[in-house]
C-alpha cells in the first residue's frame, strides 16, 4: 500500500527531550566507569575518585530525568511499580547504588564490588526502559538493550582511560580493553541495525541511524581505535580515543532517543469496502 | 459533570441547510458545557436524533469572548478596509432609537424610492438558515413593507441554483436528492453530501453503503464523498453536461429500447408529443392541445384523448395542425411530418457519443459506457415496491448535482441531462430514484405535493415572470432585475433572493454597454444578518467598496465581520442558545431530511444570554411597538408568520392581542398551543413549557409524500420532460422583450433556451472571459474549484476555535489541495506558502499535496480569507472568492454563476520549503 | 467476566469528526489535545486513489504496555478492560506515551484555553488542573461506565452510560459493549462482518475493532 500524504507516517517522538537523553547518556558513562574503575583496583582504594565521578554522572543524568517529569514534586511515586515498571526498577537500583557508593567511600573500598555490580544492574534496567516502550520500533528492538549496555561500558572505559593519567599514570591494560570494547559496541551497533531492517522499522529511524553511520564508524570507532596502536607510541593519543569514544556514543545515544525515535504510527490493514466493490480500471486508460 | 446542578436541555441546530436537527445541550449551573444527541428524537429524525460536529461549535459560539455583546454605532463617517469604524457602545434604547428614526425618515421619504425599487434592503444568508433565528422579525419586516433582497450574499446564485429553478420547474425539486434509503445506485457529480448533508444524509447513506449500494462519484477531486464513494472518476472541470450526454446516448444508442421505461415515458411524460418541423409543439388546431400520435388509430390526437396509446417513436405525417410560438404567434401546418419528443432526443444525442466525450471530459469511454450500464442495470425496470400500501414502482438508481455542476454555464444542460436520465428509466419521483426534497419558489411550502396542480399541455402549473408583452415587467422592482430578466425564477417570496443577485452589486458600480434600466440606487438602510457578503461574494474586495458605499447599514451582529465592518449600527441579538423559537419539522426540508414526520421543533433560551444581547423576537416586537407598527406586525405573527401555524384556524384560537406589545415568551407560547393544536387536528394542544421539556411534536405522514409520482398520476400531469418546447418559447419571448428595449447585453444568457441543450464549450467559457479581459489563458494554467468543509458552514463560524482544531485532521483546511506530481514540476513542496493568482488578484496559502485531485485543478474548502472577523483573521487561509471574478458574460441565464476561476500557483517568493 | 471493546465501522465512517468534538466537549479536553481523532488516509496514485477515515483512539488494550512502563501505577488495567491514569498519582513522566503504539497519550504541558489565558465561562467550568502535566489518554468515558453498575443500565446499550464519541457519531460507525457477552451489539457485528484491530502483532490485544467488510460467510 503506497501512502500519498503524510497522516499515518510515524513522527518522532516528542516527549523526551536532551534532558532524558542526559540520563542515558550520564547514566551509561557514569554505570560504565563504575564498572570498569574496579578493574583498576579490585580493592576500591585507588578508585573511589573515579567511582564518585561516575556517581555523579547517574546523579546528573537522573536530575535531568527529575527536571524532565511534569510533577516533580511527586517523583516518589516512581519506586510504586517494581513488579514490572523497569522506570521503577531504574529508580529502586539508584539509592542503593549511591548508597553502596558512598559507603564506599566513607567506610569500605571493598564495597566497589557490590557498587560496581548495581551499577551494572542500572545500566542494564536503563536498556530495558527503551525495550519496554513498544511505542518506539528503535527502541523495543530486542537488540537495542545489547547496543546501549555495549556503548555504555565503552564510554564507562573511553572516561577511564581519559581519567586515569590525571589520578594515576596511563594503564596499557584499558586501551586493550577499550579495542576490545570498540569492536564489540561496532558489532553491536551493525547487529542492531541489521535488525532494525529486518524488522522493518519506520524508514525515517533507518535514515537517522545510516546518517551518523560513517561518522561513528570512522570518528567513533576507527579513529580510536588506530589512536590506540598510537598510544603505545604516544601515550597521550589514548585520551584523544577515550574522548572520541564517548563523544561518539553519547551522539549516537542522543539520536537514539531524540532523533531516531520515530513512533510506531497506525496502520490500517485493510481498506474499507463502501457499498459495492469498485471495479478495476487500468491505470493506462489515462 | 454530574452535580445537581445539571441539566439537559432540547433544543435544534439549524446552522446549515442540512437542518434542522435536534440536539440536547448539557448545562452546568446555568453554563452550556456540551452538546450532545436527542436521542428522544432518534426514531423520528433521519439522523437518528444526532446534529453534526457544527453544532458541538455552538457552546464556545456561546461564550466566544470576541462577541459584540452591546450595541454599538459607528464614529468614523469614512467607510474602508482601512478605516476602523470606531464603533462605540450604547445603550439598547439609544440604538433603537436611532434605528426608529432613520426608518421614520424613510417612511417620509416614501417606501420606494425614484427609481422604483425599495428603499430598505435586507441581506439574510446561508440558504435561508437565518429564518430560523430571526424569531418574529418576520412579522414586522412584513408589518413594514416592500423590501428589496436583491443583494445576495452568494446563497442563491452561488448554492445549487439551477437545480432550484429547474428542479422546481420539472419535479417541483428545490434541492434533489437520491431515494438514499431503497436506492442501488447512484451517480453523483459533484454532489458532496457526506460533508454537506448533515446527519440525515450521513446516516442515509452510510446505512446504504453496508447495504451494498454503490455511489460513483464523478468530481475533479476527491472529495469527503469522494472517498466515501465506491468508484471516483475524475472529471476535467466543467464537462459534466458533456458527460452526462454520452450517458444518455449510450442508453439510447447503445442498448436495447427494453432497458428504458417505456410505460413510463410513454404515459408521465412529454416524450410523445409531437414535435414539427419548427422545433414546437404540433397542436390541435381547435383547441392548441399538443397532439400524440394514436399507434392504433395512426392519426394525431391531441395528449389528453382517452384510451390511446400513444407512439413514442417514429414520423407520422400530419395532415393539419397549428404550432404556437412566442408572443402566441400561431403558425398553421399542413401535411407536414412530424416526430416526438422522445425521437428528438435521439437524434439529438446521436452526435454525443462516449468516445466524443471522452475527449472532452477526461474519461475514458469504456468508463462512460460502463456506468451507462451498470445504471441500467440497476433500474429495475418493471419492477414495483409496496410503500405505505400503495404499490409504487421501484427504480433504484438516482443521478445528484453538486454545487457549481448544478450553478453557472453547464447547469441547465447538466440539470436536463440528469432529469432526463431519470426519466429514460421511469425513476423520477418514485422509490429508489430521484426524488425532490423539498419547494421554495411554489406554495405551500411545507407540502411539496400540494403545490402541483394541473397547468396548460398536460404538465404541472409553473409560476413563471411574465414574458409577454403585456405583462413583462420591463422596470425591475427589486436592484437584481430578477422578475425582468429570469422568467423562471417566480416572484414568490423566495424569487428574489434567487434572482442575479450578482448584477445588484454589479451594477452598483459597472453597468453593461447599452444599459438602459432604470439607473440602481443604493438602499437608503440595508439590513445585514447572518450574511457576511464581503467574504461570500465573488471579487469580494472590489464588492466591499460597494457595500462601502451604502448610506446606511444596520448589521445583527455576532462579531465584528468584513461586511459589518463598513455597518452603522451593530445590534447583537441572542443567538442559537440564548433565545427561543419555534419552526416547522420534517415534512419538506432541503437536501436529505426524509422524515415520516411532520410537526415543530422548538429553540429555546438554554442559557442566558451573554451580555446585553437581545432575543431576536424583544427586538422585533420593540421595533414595532417604536415604529406604531404593533397592530400590522401582531396581526402578521397571528397570520403564522413568526412561527408554524396561524395562531387562529380552524377549532382554536390562540391570536394575540394586535395592539399590546407581547414578551417573546408569549409569543411564541401563543404559537406553540396553535401549531400544537393544528398538527392533531384540536386533539391536543401543548404549550410552551411542554416544549420546553419535550423539545419537539411530531406527528406521523406517510412515507409515500416523498415521492411526487403518485400525485402526478392522480392528477393525470405528466413530467416536462425530455423535449422544453416552453422554455425554447419563454426564452424567444424575453428575447423580444429585451430587444425591443433594446438590451442586447442579456443575448449570451438567451442562447440557453432551447429544447434540446447542445454541447458548446462550457469550460471555454472561462478563457474566453479571460481574453476578453484582455489576460492570456495560457498564464492561468490550472482550474480552481471550491468545496465545503463538513466542519464550517460556509463563512459563519469561522471564528468558533473547535473548529479549527478538528478540521484540521481533515485534508484541505491548512491551504490549497494540489495534485502532488503537477507541485513538483513547479517546485513547490508540501506545506510551502503558495500564492494564488487570477487575473484579478491573489490569495495565499499552504500548498496540501496529494494525489486525489486532477493534475490540472486546484481546490480551496470553504470561504476564509477573513481580515476583520476575530480569529478567522490570524488564520491565513486562502480564498477563491478573493481571486474569482464576477462578471455578466460568466452569468447564465438563471442568473447564477460557479465557483471556478483560472489561476496560477507559484511559492510565495522569498520562502524556502 | 466483562470486557468492553469498541467497533469501528470503516465502511460508514466520513471523517466528519463529530466524535473528535463530542469528546473533546465531553471531557473538556484543552485545545490541542484530543484523545480522539479521526485520521485521513490517501492511498494509491492518481487517478487509481482512496481515502479512507480511520478514528483512533486509546484501544485499552488486554495487555497494556503503558500498564506494564508506568513506574507509579498511576496507569492501571481494570477487570472490565479498562484502563485508566491516576492523576493525582501521575509523574508525568511520558514513559507511557512512548510505550503506547497506538499513539493515544499525550501530556499537556500548560494550561491553554481556546482563546488565550482566559477560560470561557464554560472552560472554567470544565478545566481540570489535575491533568495539567500528567499523562492522559481516551478513558472509554469511564464515569459513565462507573454508572452503568449504579444505575442499572447497560454501556452501548443506554446512551447515558456509553461513551459521548459513540453517542455521537453522526454515521453510526461505532459500537460499544461488553465483547464477552455474545449477545452484545458489539459481538454480534463482529460475527456478521471482517475486522482487524491495530498492530495486533505486538501482542497488546487492543479492544478496538476496525470492520471494513461482511463477513463472506454471510454472504
Ligand atoms: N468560496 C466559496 N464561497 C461560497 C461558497 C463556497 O462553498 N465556497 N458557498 C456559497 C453558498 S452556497 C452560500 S449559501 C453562501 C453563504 O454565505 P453567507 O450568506 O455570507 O453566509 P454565512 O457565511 O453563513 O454567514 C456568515 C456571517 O454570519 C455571522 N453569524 C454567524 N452566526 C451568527 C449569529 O448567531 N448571529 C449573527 N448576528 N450573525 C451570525 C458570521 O459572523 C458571519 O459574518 O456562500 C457562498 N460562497
Ligand atoms: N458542512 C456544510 N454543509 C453544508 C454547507 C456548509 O457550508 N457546510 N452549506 C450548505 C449550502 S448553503 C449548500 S448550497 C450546500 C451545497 O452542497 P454541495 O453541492 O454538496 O457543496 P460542495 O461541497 O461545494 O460540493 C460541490 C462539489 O463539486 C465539485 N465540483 C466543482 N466543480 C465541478 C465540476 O465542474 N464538475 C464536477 N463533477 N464537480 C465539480 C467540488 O469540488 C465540490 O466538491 O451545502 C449545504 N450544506
Ligand atoms: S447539519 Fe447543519 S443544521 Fe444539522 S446539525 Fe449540522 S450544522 Fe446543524
Ligand atoms: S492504546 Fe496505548 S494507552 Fe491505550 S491501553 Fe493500549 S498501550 Fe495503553
Ligand atoms: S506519565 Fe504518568 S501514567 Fe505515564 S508512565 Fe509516567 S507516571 Fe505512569
Ligand atoms: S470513549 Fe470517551 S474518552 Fe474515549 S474517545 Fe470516546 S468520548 Fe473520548
Ligand atoms: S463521528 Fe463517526 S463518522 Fe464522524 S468521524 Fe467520527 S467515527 Fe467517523
Ligand atoms: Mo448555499
Amino acid at each position: 500500500m503506497k501512502n500519498s500524504n503524510s497522516s499515518i507516517y510515524s513522527k518522532v517522538q516528542r516527549n523526551w527531550d536532551w534532558r532524558a537523553a542526559g540520563n542515558f547518556i550520564g547514566g551509561g558513562v557514569g554505570s560504565g566507569l563504575i564498572f570498569w574503575s574496579i578493574l583498576l583496583s579490585p580493592l576500591g582504594y585507588d578508585s573511589l575518585w573515579l567511582m564518585l565521578a561516575g556517581l555523579a554522572l547517574v546523579g546528573t543524568g537522573l536530575f535531568c530525568v527529575w527536571l524532565e517529569i511534569g510533577r516533580p514534586w511527586r517523583a516518589l511515586n516512581v519506586f510504586k511499580h517494581v513488579s514490572t515498571s523497569w522506570m521503577s526498577r531504574e529508580a529502586i537500583v539508584a539509592p542503593p547504588l549511591f548508597a553502596a557508593g558512598a559507603a564506599c567511600w566513607l567506610f569500605e573500598p571493598l564495597l566497589a564490588w557490590p557498587t560496581a555490580l548495581l551499577a551494572l544492574l542500572f545500566l542494564y534496567s536503563q536498556s530495558r526502559i527503551l525495550l519496554a516502550d513498544k511505542g518506539i520500533p528503535a527502541w523495543r528492538h530486542p537488540r537495542c538493550p545489547q547496543l546501549v549496555i555495549t556503548t555504555g561500558l565503552t564510554e564507562g572505559c573511553g572516561l577511564l582511560i581519559l581519567a586515569l593519567p590525571l589520578i594515576d599514570t596511563h594503564q596499557p591494560w584499558s586501551w586493550a580493553l577499550m579495542l576490545i570494547l570498540l569492536g564489540l559496541r561496532v558489532l553491536a551497533w551493525q547487529h542492531y541495525r541489521a535488525g532494525l531492517e529486518q524488522a522493518s522499522a519506520p524508514p525515517a529511524c533507518q535514515k537517522k541511524f545510516t546518517a551518523i553511520n560513517p561518522q561513528f564508524l570512522w570518528l567513533g570507532h576507527i579513529a580510536p581505535a588506530v589512536l590506540l596502536g598510537f598510544a603505545f607510541v604516544q601515550a597521550e593519543a589514548a585520551m584523544l580515543a577515550g574522548i572520541l569514544a564517548i563523544g561518539s556514543g553519547a551522539w549516537m545515544k542522543y539520536t537514539l532517543i531524540c532523533k531516531a525515535s520515530f513512533i510506531q504510527g497506525y496502520s490500517m490493514q485493510h481498506i474499507p469496502v463502501r457499498g459495492q466493490r469498485a471495479p478495476q480500471r487500468s491505470v493506462s486508460a489515462h | 459533570m454530574n452535580s445537581s446542578n445539571t441539566k439537559t436541555v432540547p433544543s435544534y441546530c439549524y446552522n446549515c441547510v442540512a437542518g434542522p436537527d435536534p440536539m440536547k445541550v448539557e448545562v452546568v449551573d446555568g453554563v452550556a458545557t456540551q452538546v450532545m444527541p436527542n436521542f428522544d428524537a432518534c426514531d423520528s429524525h433521519p439522523g437518528k436524533g444526532r446534529p453534526c460536529v457544527k453544532a458541538y461549535g455552538l457552546v464556545q459560539k456561546t461564550y466566544n469572548p470576541h462577541r459584540v455583546l452591546q450595541p454599538m454605532k459607528r464614529t468614523n463617517p469614512n467607510k474602508g478596509m482601512d478605516e476602523d469604524p470606531g464603533f462605540v457602545p450604547i445603550s439598547w434604547d439609544e440604538a433603537l432609537t436611532l434605528l426608529t428614526d432613520k426608518l421614520n425618515s424613510i417612511r417620509a421619504k416614501g417606501l420606494i424610492d425614484e427609481q422604483g425599487t425599495p428603499r430598505t434592503a435586507a441581506t439574510f444568508g446561508h440558504g435561508g438558515t437565518p429564518m430560523y433565528y430571526m424569531g418574529t422579525f418576520p412579522a414586522f419586516l412584513a408589518s413594514w413593507g416592500p423590501i428589496d433582497f436583491s443583494f445576495g450574499s452568494g446563497q442563491g446564485v452561488k448554492c445549487v441554483h439551477s437545480e432550484h429553478l429547474y428542479g422546481e420547474f420539472w419535479h417541483r425539486a428545490f434541492t434533489v436528492a437520491a431515494d438514499t434509503p431503497y436506492t442501488r445506485y447512484v451517480l453523483s457529480l459533484g454532489t458532496n453530501v457526506d460533508a454537506t448533508g448533515g446527519p440525515c444524509a450521513i446516516a442515509r447513506h452510510a446505512d446504504a453503503r453496508v447495504r451494498g449500494y454503490k455511489r460513483v462519484q464523478v468530481e475533479p477531486h476527491q472529495s469527503v464523498t469522494g472517498a466515501t464513494a465506491a468508484e471516483w472518476v475524475p472529471i476535467r472541470p466543467k464537462t459534466d453536461a458533456a458527460f452526462m450526454f454520452a450517458l444518455i446516448h449510450s442508453m439510447l444508442h447503445d442498448h436495447p429500447r427494453n432497458e428504458l421505461d417505456i410505460d413510463f415515458l410513454r404515459d408521465q411524460t412529454a416524450s410523445p408529443y409531437l414535435v414539427g418541423p419548427d422545433g414546437l409543439y404540433l397542436r390541435d388546431p381547435d383547441s392548441a392541445k399538443p397532439l400524440i400520435w394514436d399507434s392504433e388509430q395512426q392519426q394525431a390526437v391531441p395528449f389528453d384523448r382517452v384510451n390511446v396509446i400513444p407512439a413514442l417513436e417514429g414520423t407520422f405525417k400530419v395532415g393539419h395542425a397549428i404550432s404556437v410560438d412566442a408572443d402566441d404567434e400561431r403558425h398553421q401546418l399542413n401535411d407536414i411530418e412530424a416526430t416526438t419528443g422522445f425521437n428528438k432526443l435521439l437524434d439529438h444525442v446521436a452526435q454525443y457519443s462516449p468516445d466524443w466525450a471522452a475527449r472532452i471530459c477526461d474519461i475514458p469511454a469504456d468508463t462512460i459506457r460502463r456506468i451507462a450500464s451498470e445504471y441500467l442495470d440497476n433500474a429495475c425496470i418493471g419492477e414495483t415496491i409496496e410503500i405505505d400500501g400503495a404499490t409504487l414502482p421501484f427504480r433504484p438508481v438516482a443521478v445528484t448535482l453538486g454545487k457549481s455542476v448544478n450553478n453557472g454555464w453547464g447547469a441547465y444542460e447538466c440539470c436536463w441531462a440528469r432529469t432526463v436520465m431519470a426519466t429514460l428509466v421511469g425513476a423520477l419521483e418514485v422509490p429508489g430514484g430521484t426524488l425532490g426534497t423539498t419547494v421554495r419558489l411554489n406554495r405551500p411550502h411545507e407540502d411539496r405535493l400540494r403545490s402541483v396542480k394541473p397547468g396548460i399541455d398536460g404538465f404541472m402549473e409553473q409560476k413563471l415572470n411574465p414574458t409577454d408583452k403585456e405583462n413583462w415587467v420591463a422596470k425591475p422592482t427589486g436592484r437584481n432585475a430578477h422578475t425582468t430578466l429570469v422568467p423562471i425564477v417566480g416572484s414568490s417570496a423566495w424569487s428574489q433572493a434567487l434572482g442575479p443577485t450578482q448584477l445588484a452589486w454589479m451594477f452598483q458600480k459597472d453597468r453593461p454597454e447599452g444599459f438602459n434600466l432604470p439607473e440602481p440606487t443604493k438602499p437608503d438602510i440595508w439590513f445585514i444578518f447572518r450574511s457576511n457578503p464581503a467574504i461570500s461574494f465573488w471579487d469580494t474586495r472590489s464588492l466591499n467598496k460597494s457595500i462601502a458605499d451604502f448610506p446606511y447599514t444596520v448589521s445583527f451582529a455576532y462579531t465584528l465581520d468584513e461586511t459589518n465592518w463598513m455597518a452603522d449600527l451593530l445590534l447583537p441579538e441572542a443567538t442559537d442558545l440564548e433565545s427561543t423559537q419555534l419552526i416547522p419539522i420534517g415534512g419538506t426540508k432541503f437536501v436529505e431530511q426524509f422524515w415520516k414526520h411532520k410537526g415543530a421543533i422548538l429553540r429555546q433560551k438554554v442559557v442566558e444570554p451573554q451580555g446585553e444581547a437581545k432575543d431576536f423576537t424583544w427586538i422585533s416586537t420593540e421595533l414595532a411597538k417604536r415604529m406604531d407598527l404593533l397592530d400590522k406586525y401582531n396581526t402578521a405573527i397571528n397570520r403564522g408568520a413568526g412561527g408554524v401555524a396561524p395562531l387562529r384556524g380552524e377549532g382554536y384560537d390562540f391570536s394575540l392581542d394586535i395592539n399590546k406589545a407581547h414578551q417573546p415568551d408569549e409569543i411564541w407560547d401563543a404559537v406553540c398551543k396553535a401549531t400544537s393544536t393544528e398538527l392533531s387536528n384540536n386533539e391536543e394542544t401543548k404549550d410552551l413549557d411542554w416544549y420546553k421539556e419535550n423539545g419537539l411534536y411530531l406527528k406521523p405522514i406517510p412515507q409515500k409524500s416523498w415521492y411526487l409520482y403518485p400525485t402526478m398520476k392522480e392528477l393525470g400531469i405528466r413530467f416536462e420532460m425530455p423535449y422544453q418546447e416552453r422554455l425554447l418559447r419563454i426564452g424567444k419571448e424575453l428575447g423580444n422583450r429585451l430587444h425591443e428595449k433594446d438590451i442586447a447585453w442579456w443575448d449570451e444568457q438567451l442562447s440557453e433556451y432551447s429544447a434540446l441543450p447542445e454541447w458548446h464549450d462550457i469550460p471555454g467559457r472561462w478563457e474566453t472571459a479571460l481574453k476578453n479581459e484582455g489576460a492570456d489563458p495560457d498564464d492561468y494554467p490550472f482550474w480552481l474549484l471550491a468545496t465545503k468543509s463538513m466542519q464550517y458552514h460556509t463563512g459563519a463560524n469561522v471564528s468558533i476555535q473547535l473548529m479549527r482544531e478538528v478540521s484540521q485532521n481533515v485534508r484541505g483546511h491548512t491551504g490549497v489541495i494540489m495534485n502532488s506530481n503537477s507541485a513538483a514540476k513547479l517546485g513547490i513542496a508540501n506545506g510551502d506558502r503558495v500564492e494564488i493568482r487570477s487575473n484579478i488578484g491573489v490569495t495565499i496559502g499552504r500548498a496540501e499535496l496529494i494525489q486525489g485531485v486532477r493534475p490540472d485543478t486546484l481546490v480551496i474548502v470553504g470561504q476564509f480569507d477573513h481580515w476583520a472577523t476575530p480569529y478567522a483573521k490570524d488564520l491565513e487561509m486562502p480564498s477563491l472568492n478573493t481571486i474569482a471574478p464576477m462578471s455578466l458574460e460568466l452569468t447564465d441565464a438563471t442568473g447564477s454563476g460557479a465557483d471556478i476561476v483560472r489561476v496560477a500557483i507559484s511559492k510565495v517568493k522569498g520562502e524556502t520549503s | 467476566m466483562t470486557r468492553y471493546a469498541m467497533t469501528v465501522d470503516l465502511r460508514r465512517c466520513v471523517g466528519c469528526q463529530t466524535c473528535t468534538a463530542a469528546c473533546k466537549q465531553k471531557n473538556g479536553t484543552a485545545p490541542g489535545v484530543q484523545w480522539r481523532k479521526v485520521l485521513d488516509i490517501e492511498t494509491g496514485e492518481f487517478p487509481d486513489v482512496r481515502r479512507t477515515f480511520m478514528p483512533v483512539a486509546c484501544m485499552h488494550c488486554d495487555e497494556p504496555p503503558c500498564e506494564e512502563v508506568c513506574p507509579t501505577t498511576a496507569t492501571q488495567k481494570r477487570d472490565d478492560g479498562l484502563v485508566s491514569i491516576d492523576y493525582d498519582m501521575c509523574i508525568g513522566c511520558s514513559n507511557c506515551v512512548m510505550a503506547c503504539p497506538y499513539e493515544a497519550r499525550s501530556i499537556a504541558h500548560d494550561v491553554k484555553f481556546a482563546y488565550g489565558d482566559k477560560p470561557m465561562a464554560n472552560e472554567a467550568k470544565m478545566f481540570d488542573p489535575a491533568r495539567i502535566e500528567v499523562a492522559s489518554k481516551c478513558t472509554f468515558c469511564i464515569e459513565r461506565i462507573d454508572q452503568a453498575h449504579e444505575q442499572g443500565l447497560t454501556p452501548g446499550v443506554h446512551p447515558e452510560v456509553t461513551p459521548a464519541c459513540v453517542n455521537s457519531c453522526a454515521s453510526g460507525a461505532m459500537l460499544f459493549g461488553d465483547i464477552e457477552d455474545p449477545n452484545s451489539n458489539v459481538s454480534k457485528l463482529l460475527k456478521e462482518t471482517q475486522s482487524f484491530r491495530q498492530h495486533e502483532e505486538l501482542g497488546t490485544g487492543p479492544g478496538v475493532y476496525y470492520i471494513w467488510d461482511k463477513n463472506d460467510e454471510e454472504l
